[in-house]
């Protein structure tokens, strides 16, 4: 049961980086991708791969990751500098697309649909963490830093200068800030942290395959954002936590049939989804409007 | 002849994803609302006509009439429940889009737990190949598909040319505040235009089951294609969007010469990445990029 309840936690951990990393894009930058499960992806096989045949030093996978997820972000910048909305949306989808299918047939490197087995332990300062509790608290300090920066981010002159451009691009134009640059760069932060949650992943499951860096992912994701509360701190943190309680929650529902869990799960967050947009389009923590302000 | 085998297929694929993406640029274009629950009607279309013709034996023109039917009532009231109360409070894209996408994830799951989650086929004797020439095998659905969407084409034209509710359609995608001021009603044409973009799914539904197969998650993959052939196109234009899904179809098809299928869904995203990169307003689009 304790073990049980750790391994929650722990995946609880890393999936609320990745909500509060798109977040940190979706409700601060209003860049609305559905790529984000790409970079989880591109941090896992990198922190993989480093792992496996150079080093398994903690700090060294992960600057690795960070740095490859940075690079490939860049090719999420380009549209959003170009186009929005409808637009964007299309080319982060195609991104993810493109991604997923690169990740199912580069065999060398990310072993297909069989997936990477057998990655070691994260050593830090040379120790292995094969411990579940002393990994639970490196998510847990992983988790804190991404809040940090993030948080401080938001806070600083950067984050008003993102939310200026969210709200209007022209008027922050206007008044001399570089959208370009401060937009590509929240693309970059993100991305980079959240291939962070990537390298935390592959390490404590040892085995990642192409399954868990899919659409489906990036969808999931989205409706923790969404649920919990766009543009908001504390908003991904909750939806992450309520939408992996539940599929916990329904195995204790006798009554339904196993194999059905997870189509229940998605259908229950796809309407939660639809609700809030007609009752409270800001998610369960925010307000009535949805990031962007009409 | 392999490539001429793979042009034949690229037509029929085409021409139904023509048929589908046209039906999304037309909600599209005269709502301004990204319906990507556009996927989960041509799910719905597709099973109700597998569960009436295949399984339970009803006569084909009874379980078209029923597919199609199905398929216009779940676009409208998906209009009326789901999008008209968003949009009377505030209605910002991401609002809708995220209600939408919902929508598709809740019909997905339900098509899945009714019906399992694999292929379930439509057989019919139209859906045998025939050999055109040696070598070359087309089955009477890839003539059906392409008759199909002339014939809505043609129907879509003068419905949209010569009648007064095809007029008013136009005149929303224009300018919705003058329909207003003329005294017509935006929220009854939306409800047309659900109507009308929801029955183009139909043919595709139908013919994509009785060639491909259906499964649950094709709602997806409807919902991609759409997206990108109203993007290549150019959005607001529906010979663009015809034009996008035909290319689209005929793209994923020839890419078999040189590649794996498992690259083919690919080969789509990259067309499309490129054209929003390099051209965002499409082949005949009219609008900017904000």
């Amino acid at each position: 049961m304790i073990a049980y309840a750790m391994n929650l936690a722990t995946l609880i951990a890393i999936n609320a980086i990745l909500a509060i990393t798109l977040n940190f894009i979706m409700g601060y930058a209003g860049i609305f991708s559905l790529a984000h499960a790409l970079f989880f992806g591109v941090g896992a096989y990198t922190a993989a791969w480093i792992a496996m045949h150079v080093s398994a030093d903690f700090f060294l996978t992960v600057s690795g990751a960070a740095l490859l997820a940075s690079l490939l972000s860049l090719a999420l910048a380009l549209p959003a500098l170009r186009v929005r909305e409808v637009y964007f949306v299309a080319a982060s989808l195609g991104l993810q697309v493109l991604g997923s299918t690169v990740f199912a047939e580069w065999k060398s490197v990310t072993g297909g649909i069989g997936g990477v087995i057998g990655i070691p332990p994260a050593e830090l300062f040379g120790i292995p963490l094969s411990d579940p509790h002393a990994f639970l608290a490196l998510a847990l300090a992983c988790l804190t830093f991404v809040i940090a920066v993030t948080y401080g981010l938001v806070r600083s002159s950067f984050g008003r200068s993102l939310t200026a451009i969210r709200d209007s691009e022209s008027a922050a134009a206007a008044y001399g800030k570089n959208v370009a640059l401060i937009k590509t760069l929240a693309v970059v932060v993100s991305s980079a942290l959240c291939a962070v949650a990537g390298a935390l992943y592959a390490f404590y499951l040892s085995f990642i395959n192409v399954e868990s860096f899919v659409l489906d992912t990036s969808i999931l994701l989205m409706a923790m954002v969404i649920i919990g509360g766009t543009g908001t701190v504390l908003g991904p943190i909750i939806g992450t936590v309520l939408l992996l309680l539940l599929p916990a929650g329904l195995s204790y529902l006798s009554f339904l049939p196993h194999t059905e869990i997870g189509s229940i799960q998605q259908m229950i967050y796809g309407l939660a989804m639809v609700v809030l947009m007609i009752f409270r389009p800001g998610g369960l923590v925010g307000g009535r409007s949805l990031g962007e302000r009409k | 002849m392999l490539f001429l085998q793979l042009l034949v297929n690229g037509i029929q694929v085409g021409a139904l994803y023509a048929l589908t993406a046209v039906g999304f640029s037309l909600i599209f274009g005269s709502t301004r609302i990204f319906h990507v629950a556009h996927g989960a009607t041509f799910t719905l279309a597709g099973y109700v006509f597998y569960e009436l013709y295949s399984v339970a034996g009803e006569p084909w023109i009874a379980a078209l009439a029923a597919a199609t039917a199905g398929a216009g009532i779940f676009g409208v009231l998906v209009d009326r429940l789901v999008y008209a109360p968003i949009q009377r409070h505030e209605g910002s894209f991401f609002t809708v889009f995220v209600a939408s996408f919902g929508i598709s994830i809740v019909v997905q799951n339900l098509v899945g737990t009714a019906f399992g989650r694999g292929f379930v086929s439509i057989s019919s004797p139209l859906s045998r190949s025939v050999e055109l020439a040696p070598g070359l095998y087309a089955p009477p659905t890839a003539a059906i598909s392409v008759l199909a969407a002339v014939v809505c084409f043609v129907g879509l034209h003068f419905f949209l040319t010569r009648t007064h509710i095809g007029m008013a359609l136009r005149a929303l995608s224009e300018n919705p505040d003058l329909v207003r001021v003329f005294g017509l009603d935006p929220r009854r044409l939306s409800s047309y235009a659900f109507a009308l973009g929801s029955l183009l799914v139909v043919p595709g539904a139908l013919l994509t089951g009785a060639t491909a197969g259906l499964s649950p998650a094709l709602g997806n993959h409807v919902m991609l294609i759409s997206l990108a052939a109203t993007i290549v196109g150019g959005v607001g234009s529906l010979r663009g969007a015809a034009c996008g899904g035909l290319l689209l179809g005929l793209a994923e098809n020839l890419a078999l010469w040189h590649l794996d299928p498992q690259w083919s869904e690919a080969v789509t995203f990259v067309v499309l990445f490129l054209f929003i990169i390099f051209r965002p307003a499409g082949f005949f689009g009219r609008v900017a990029t904000q």
